[in-house]
């Protein structure tokens, strides 16, 4: 494994997990607000997991799948694979317009995995098909009601 | 450590109804406690398992069950955990038991599905799934699970025509099965001709959408002797629960490893194995649930899961000889999510007691398992190990 991330500009004092209540503060990556901050900006921000590689997808608090928490922020990569897929046909009413849609989860080339819209038509979507990110703004995105979450973004995946 | 006795179960109708929640709660109570002295001269506390406020506008489902039990003042609490809330209420009932805590709790669940129709049902589960990237991607139930059925059908030898027969085994049961939501037959052409709802899963391997409401009395073996002979109680003899991550596309997809987890917890506890099962309820709310849990709580081989809907003879040599859904299963038997796990309950309960319908009943069962899950398969599982293990035989 690259150790590049060390040398990453985000490896700040932000780039691993809080350990004190006074860092869990909105601007940080390992809060939603601030995961979806870096996402405006065009970074899909993940926590590399030192101890067993594992990302995490936003980053969190501790790895889930060694328990460590020694982890460090990793901007992650806009290449990726689908790894499964569907396509939504009845969604809840505020989605209503944009059915039928597809939806797929995405294995991206640091290995981590995460679920997002996918603007292939379901008939043209396969397992292992190349696919990248880009970003969605939260203007674009259905009214989900909730006024703290109005601004945030979404990654959308488009065929590569 | 005082063993923990199912001694009494009760399950109202399943289905669309007028009643409300708290209604079919006295349906389940009123059989549970047929006679039986009230349960206020029985129950010590109770657990409610109960999915969403949004249905009924109603949080507190803890003291409103208290409270139509006639138990002022015990201690009552909702259990939240999705679908799996049900099968919570019951390992929280049986842990008090063991430890000595109480000597009677009932364990019940309700859920008044249907007062929005499928819309409010399909937003009500939605929060059950990751808010900041899946909830917002727009993804629904089906959807969640079609995402395990793509990688399925893509890594086995499953086909839609191999899910589309797990429905109709399940209807099948459920056509034996007077509390099934779902009293008729279906054939395979009838499930892969249904709309799709999320691609490659169709409408007929969805479970439904359901009111209702069960309770199942765990007691200690004092308690459960002055209630009834030892043929009609069935011991608690292990129980498992794991959690697993939020978000599906960070689980392994193809082997429910939460339920693996569960199930093995539970088997230990129990000192049993997955060859030791007779009968067991898995948690299949779409087809494609029934052959992953198989897989995962060891009654088929890797990859073979999906010859659930065959006769025991006819599947794969390193399959059990379980009988699967019994009851019908989510599928069919219906799945009022609160109440599922307790809905599961009580048909290994029949079945364990020689009480189900005589062409359903299979002969000789002694062992079963509860597979209950939540928030899109292995978010959470919690799997029980219901034996014969008689008051009177030990």
């Amino acid at each position: 494994m690259s150790d590049d991330s060390h040398t990453d500009p985000t490896d700040t004092d932000d780039s691993h997990p809080p350990r004190s209540p006074d860092v869990v503060t909105p601007e940080s990556p390992y809060t939603i607000p601030g995961f979806f901050t870096a996402l405006t900006e065009g970074r899909l921000l993940g926590a590399r997991c030192l101890d067993c590689e594992t990302r995490l997808v936003p980053p969190r608090p501790a790895c889930y799948s060694c328990g460590s928490r020694d982890l460090e922020i990793e901007p992650q990569p806009k290449d990726g694979t689908v790894y499964s897929y569907t396509e939504v046909a009845r969604p809840a009413s505020q989605f209503a317009d944009d059915a039928p849609f597809t939806v797929a989860i995405v294995e991206l080339d640091t290995g981590a995995k995460l679920t997002g819209r996918l603007e292939t038509p379901y008939d043209e979507t396969e397992i292992g098909m190349p696919v990248r990110w880009t970003v969605r703004a939260g203007e674009n995105l259905p009214d989900s009601g909730l006024e703290h979450e109005r601004d945030w973004p979404l990654p959308v995946f488009e065929s590569a | 450590m005082p063993d923990p006795y199912i001694s009494a179960v009760g399950l109202s109708p399943i289905g669309s109804t007028d009643l409300t929640g708290r209604d079919l709660f006295t349906a389940a109570l009123t059989e549970a406690f047929e006679g039986l002295p009230p349960p206020a001269d029985v129950v010590d506390a109770v657990y409610v398992g109960n999915q969403s406020e949004l249905y009924e506008h109603q949080i507190m489902y803890g003291t409103i069950v208290a409270e139509w039990c006639g138990l002022r003042f015990a201690p009552a609490e909702r259990v939240e955990g999705c679908a799996a809330a049900g099968a919570l209420a019951l390992r929280h009932a049986v842990r008090d038991v063991r430890t000595g805590t109480h000597d009677a709790v009932l364990a019940c669940g309700i859920e008044k599905m249907t007062a929005g129709g499928s819309e409010l049902a399909t937003e009500s589960l939605s929060a059950a799934f990751d808010r900041p990237l899946e909830q917002r991607a727009g993804v629904t139930a089906p959807s969640q699970y079609a995402l395990l059925a793509q990688r399925y059908l893509h890594e086995t030898d499953a086909t839609e025509e191999d899910l589309a027969k797990v429905a109709v085994k399940n209807h099948e049961n459920a056509s034996r099965n007077p509390r099934a939501q779902f009293q008729s037959e279906i054939d395979v052409e009838t499930v892969l001709e249904s709309d799709y709802v999320a691609r490659p899963l169709k409408l007929f391997d969805c479970a439904p959408v359901s009111d209702g409401a069960a309770a199942v009395l765990v007691t200690n073996e004092e308690v459960a002797s002055t209630l009834g002979s030892s043929d009609e109680q069935v011991q608690v003899s292990g129980v498992g629960a794991a959690s697993n991550n939020i978000a599906v596309a960070e689980r392994d997809l193809t082997f429910i490893e939460g339920a693996n987890v569960a199930a093995n917890r539970a088997y230990d506890q129990a000192d049993l194995s997955a060859k030791d099962v007779d009968v067991a309820e898995v948690h299949d709310a779409f087809t494609v649930c029934e052959p992953l849990l198989a897989e995962a709580v060891g009654f088929a081989p890797r990859g073979r899961g999906f010859e659930s809907a065959l006769h025991p003879s006819e599947r794969s040599a390193e399959w059990t000889d379980v009988r699967l859904s019994t009851s019908g299963g989510l599928k069919a038997r219906g799945h009022p999510i609160g109440a599922t796990g307790l809905a599961q309950a009580v048909e290994v309960y029949e079945q364990l007691t020689e009480t189900a319908t005589s062409d359903r009943q299979v002969p000789d069962a002694r062992t079963g398992l509860l597979v209950n899950e939540g928030g899109v398969a292995d978010a959470v599982t919690v799997a029980h190990v219901l034996t014969t293990e008689g008051i009177s035989n030990e």
